[in-house]
């Protein structure tokens, strides 16, 4: 089922491009690691809250921005939908919402921007890597559940940059 | 002027609209993601708020380096991608249109209006941008700035320079050292780069 209609949601306003009516930029996954990699490297646990949270705070806002122009859009199931097809149709990689409810639950994602870029820059991670898919949906079930920020906090159970077979996000009420 | 910066335009849209079924963007050589500018704000000014006044030039130096290495190996990426080969080399009369077409793709992404002003073959680039997000980001987020703040797009703009300038790829990074003279977080009309070929480089 088609819920929303991409070609309008994404649009260019003069040098600017829009989603859903805000501001986007477009950034290869060299920026995005080269960001991870210098907020880790440089201050440690305090740059994985960083990313995480600029990902919880802005996916939240997007999110509600998004929906708030598809008022048909009412049930649960119908907003991960929703979700799930952005982050795909933004290039950000797959995410699976099967185990999730008000209170939490778990999340698999087969595939990701993140993944894809960290393996090729750097090879396989020690740790669990993917800070800006735990912020994301974080931000997002806050928005679908009607939860304030910062409500849900996510662990990543199995990460593919350690070359798990998939990512696994545990999400539990704080 | 060769270069047709609303057809690189339109093929840099088109192209965002293609994702594989692992929902990743090939395009131009590079993995695309697509996400609100609001998100690298944040981020790029929360970190330099954790690092404090006393390591604020640390901060910025870092930020524009990781810009500078991810536009050195990005627009590597691009020049050398089949989109490229097909869609730009035709318009290239000149080594220099590499910038302007480098520009056009920046502008394709939602970085702004960036407008090559002058350029110096091996010497000296400059870009002005009425319409910086990360300028606006810092406005909306910290309100006027006492020093320049557009951190990816100085990095960035030395990466066109070290592209063309540089040792070839990838022994040319940082070849190009930027700075931001104008920039509307601290009440200028403009943000403007000016990239200068530096006297030592440091190593990518």
């Amino acid at each position: 089922m088609m819920l929303i209609n991409w070609e309008h949601e994404l649009d260019r306003v003069g040098h600017r491009v829009i989603l859903s009516g805000l501001p986007i930029a477009m950034h290869c996954h060299h920026y995005n690691i080269n960001l991870q990699k210098m907020l880790e490297d440089t201050i440690g646990e305090t740059g994985v809250r960083l990313l995480f949270e600029a990902a919880e705070e802005v996916s939240f806002y997007g999110l509600t921005s998004f929906l708030s122009h598809y008022s048909r859009i009412k049930t649960i199931k119908s907003k991960l939908e929703v979700a799930s097809t952005i982050y795909q149709n933004c290039g950000l990689g797959v995410m699976h919402f099967q185990k999730i409810g008000n209170r939490g639950g778990t999340i698999v994602s087969p595939s990701s921007h993140h993944v894809t870029g960290w393996l090729a820059k750097h090879g396989k991670r020690e740790t669990p890597g993917c800070h800006f898919a735990r912020g994301w949906v974080a931000g997002v079930l806050e928005a679908v559940y009607n939860h304030p920020l910062h409500h849900f906090a996510v662990e990543e159970l199995a990460c593919k940059m350690m070359r798990h077979d998939e990512c696994k996000f545990l999400v539990k009420e704080r | 002027m060769a270069i047709d910066g609303s057809k690189i335009i339109h093929a840099v849209m088109e192209g965002s609209r293609i994702r594989d079924a692992k929902g990743i963007i090939p395009l131009f050589g590079v993995y695309l993601s697509l996400f609100f500018v609001q998100y690298y704000n944040k981020l790029s000014f929360d970190f330099e708020n954790e690092m404090g006044r006393e390591r604020q030039s640390e901060s910025a130096a870092l930020l524009v380096e990781a810009a500078q290495e991810c536009g050195y190996a990005t627009f590597h990426g691009i020049r050398t991608s089949r989109e490229w080969e097909e869609l730009v080399r035709p318009m290239i009369e000149l080594k220099e249109d590499q910038i302007f077409s480098f520009a056009a793709v920046a502008v394709a992404f939602g970085w702004g209006d960036l407008d090559v002003r002058e350029i110096i073959p091996k010497e000296k680039l400059v870009i002005r941008v009425s319409d910086s997000y990360e300028a606006t980001g810092y406005l909306h987020l910290r309100g006027l700035a006492n020093s320049g703040k557009c951190y990816m797009l100085r990095g960035v703009s030395g990466a066109f320079m070290d592209l063309l300038y540089g040792e070839d790829y990838p022994d040319g990074c940082f070849t190009f050292r930027t700075e931001e003279p104008f920039c509307r977080a601290k009440g200028d009309s403009y943000c403007e780069f000016i990239a200068r070929k530096t006297s030592f480089k440091r190593r990518a």
